[in-house]
């Protein structure tokens, strides 16, 4: 048996880059050493971190580079935590990429939609960076984005050029007074962005917001197989052996997803 | 078919041993029988109808390491100190991986044919694509030897599971006990190898077919997604958390992987399996503390979908061999047949 038929090994990266996003949320940029990943827009990774342990993150950097990869990191748990305390140079074990990614050629020609909020908007870079790139191919592109406070906005330096390939539109929904920009939740701007027809919807965030988006969007006219959410659990393995990312309808989610149309799952599958 | 005595069935297992198999026997000992491994002094069970393990626990260790590596951690006086290897220019440095395959091949004897289907369950979970390389490698080679029941205690159901006839390939060797003979019928080439040792007292020219043990109750198992969140579901008040259930159960794989390491050398890091329960909390925990089944009732009803309809739609069996166990060692006495059973008549 070979180390590349085993699943279980990580393959070596090193952080090149940390950026700071906001209080609680980090940018790795890794190099790949010795190996390429050919991933797609919705795939996630497994991260290892020596003696810390691993979870899975969704890629958030443009499939065209494939000697590098970026993983937005919000501190919540012990490995999270941990990758906050990287510098340039760190060595991590990456396995990967998993999962079904977004259907592009669902999207391609068509209008698209893209809501991100809280930290799911790390899931959606990659996608949104390749209809950036490959802008021509799509219809309208909205970007709608919500978080809470004016601090949890990550990418904030890139809202503008991403403003000049689609309509960005940021929503807080306890923005401070100074605050120019849009508020309240996302669900209260959704009116100006289903365009109806042949949109296609693409969601994530937290279970419970991307529940009530879901909701909304199919109430607003769009088909249960135009929506497609990006859903969260704690995969172990990646390969649906663990059994710990079974959801409602008997999907994995680390080898069926992590995207989901809606008319795959019901809406008690993304959480309440 | 040959027939033979107990004590002449008996040298089977040293057979086996004798053929470069490890063997997994059913021994009895502190008034229950648990499968171990075979040893010339185990006091070997033929009459027991539960065992409190299975072969599950042999293909898909408890604990079972996956790889080991280096980290750069060490022990301070205020505590663990982790710090990541850093290195300048191109990585020179990797996380190398070292790991063994599981070698040798095992071998069962006497497991009940809901075994062997407990068997049949986890090879498609595990075997479906990517295969599992650990649970591959145990599983190569692997030659079984079953022994049918007579009859089912009061918490058996494989009949009403469908479960009670070992399925081709996970059968070797196949025995009846009848009277003060063991009936053995040879299926694969390796169990006629293992056969042909035994001094068989008697050839006899009929062939054995699966004969479905007498059961204490017959009920059909109805059990889709909604059917199981609309059944009634009993005495969960008493439910100890206990995860006796899957602990048991021949069937359940959920698991857990960590890094384990001990203070004294804490930069050899070992990559550790262990099971998990879907009777825990943290089973569906995500990052910040989103708790998707958060009462035991919920729990309670995704361990019989897991095994019922999901099972059934991602690896085209039900996860279920109807063995009894999670309801014969819960103490709670919690029956998971009043929620997926109807009763017939």
């Amino acid at each position: 048996m070979k180390t590349e038929e085993n699943p279980y090994i990580p393959k070596s990266a090193t952080v090149v880059a940390v950026k700071n996003e906001s209080l609680e949320t980090k940018t790795l940029r890794l190099r790949l050493y010795n190996w390429r990943a050919q991933f797609q827009p919705g795939q996630f990774v497994q991260l290892l971190l020596p003696g810390v342990g691993e979870a899975p993150f969704c890629i958030a950097s443009s499939p065209s580079d494939q000697k590098h990869m970026d993983l937005t990191i919000i501190r919540r748990g012990l490995v999270t935590i941990a990758s906050h305390y990287m510098r340039p140079g760190d060595v991590v074990g990456i396995r990967g990429p998993f999962g079904r990614p977004f259907p592009i050629s669902r999207m391609v020609g068509k209008d698209l939609l893209i809501v991100g909020t809280g930290i799911g908007i790390a899931a959606l870079r990659s996608l949104i960076l390749f209809v950036a790139e490959h802008r021509e191919e799509f219809g309208e592109v909205d970007l709608l984005y919500g978080a809470r406070f004016p601090e949890d906005l990550v990418y904030r330096d890139e809202m503008k050029p991403w403003a000049e390939k689609m309509n960005v539109k940021v929503t807080l929904s306890k923005a401070s007074p100074e605050w120019g920009g849009l508020r309240g939740r996302v669900t209260d701007h959704l009116g100006g962005v289903v365009r109806g027809g042949e949109q296609v919807a693409v969601l994530c965030g937290s279970p419970m917001v991307m529940h009530s988006i879901s909701a909304e969007l199919l109430k607003r006219g769009l088909k249960a197989d135009q929506v497609f959410v990006s859903l969260e659990r704690h995969m172990k393995c990646g390969i649906g052996k663990c059994a710990r990312c079974l959801i409602p309808g008997g999907w994995h989610v680390c080898r069926d997803g992590p995207v989901f149309s809606l008319d795959e799952i019901s809406l008690e599958a993304i959480g309440e | 078919m040959i027939r033979v005595k107990l004590g002449e069935f008996l040298r089977l297992p040293s057979i086996l041993a004798g053929m470069g198999y490890s063997v997994v026997v059913p021994t009895e000992g502190n008034g229950v029988t648990k499968f171990e491994c075979y040893s010339p002094d185990s006091a070997i069970d033929l009459d027991y109808v539960r065992a409190i393990n299975a072969p599950r626990d042999f293909l898909l260790p408890d604990g079972e390491r996956l790889y080991r590596y280096r980290s750069t951690a060490t022990v301070t006086s205020y505590g663990l100190k982790i710090r990541f290897p850093t290195v300048e220019g191109p990585c020179p440095v990797t996380i190398n991986a070292e790991y063994t395959a599981p070698g040798g091949r095992l071998a069962f004897f006497a497991i009940h044919p809901c075994h062997a289907n407990s068997i049949r369950y986890l090879d498609r979970v595990m075997l479906s694509d990517p295969a599992d390389p650990y649970y591959k490698a145990r599983r190569e080679g692997m030659l079984t030897v079953v022994l049918e029941c007579e009859e089912g205690d009061d918490y058996c159901f494989c009949v009403p599971a469908g479960s009670w006839r070992a399925e081709e390939g996970y059968c070797d060797i196949l025995v009846r006990r009848s009277g003060e003979w063991f009936l053995v019928q040879p299926i694969s080439e390796a169990g006629r190898e293992a056969a042909s040792k035994l001094n068989a007292q008697e050839e006899d020219a009929g062939s054995l077919e699966g004969k479905p043990p007498k059961m204490k109750s017959s009920f059909s198992i109805r059990a889709s997604e909604g059917e199981i969140d609309r059944a009634p579901a009993e005495g969960l008040d008493s439910c100890t958390l206990c995860a006796a259930c899957t602990v048991t159960c021949p069937t359940c794989y959920c698991s857990d992987i960590e890094d384990r390491f001990n203070l004294v050398d804490p930069s050899n890091v070992e990559r550790v399996r262990r099971r998990m329960s879907c009777q825990r909390k943290c089973y569906s925990m995500i990052a910040g503390g989103t708790i998707f089944l958060k009462t035991k009732e919920e729990r309670y009803r995704w361990r019989l979908k897991h095994k019922f309809p999901f099972s059934e739609k991602a690896f085209g069996m039900s996860g279920c061999v109807g063995c009894g166990n999670c309801i014969a060692f819960c103490p709670a006495g919690i029956d998971m047949r009043k929620t997926v059973g109807r009763d017939q008549g």
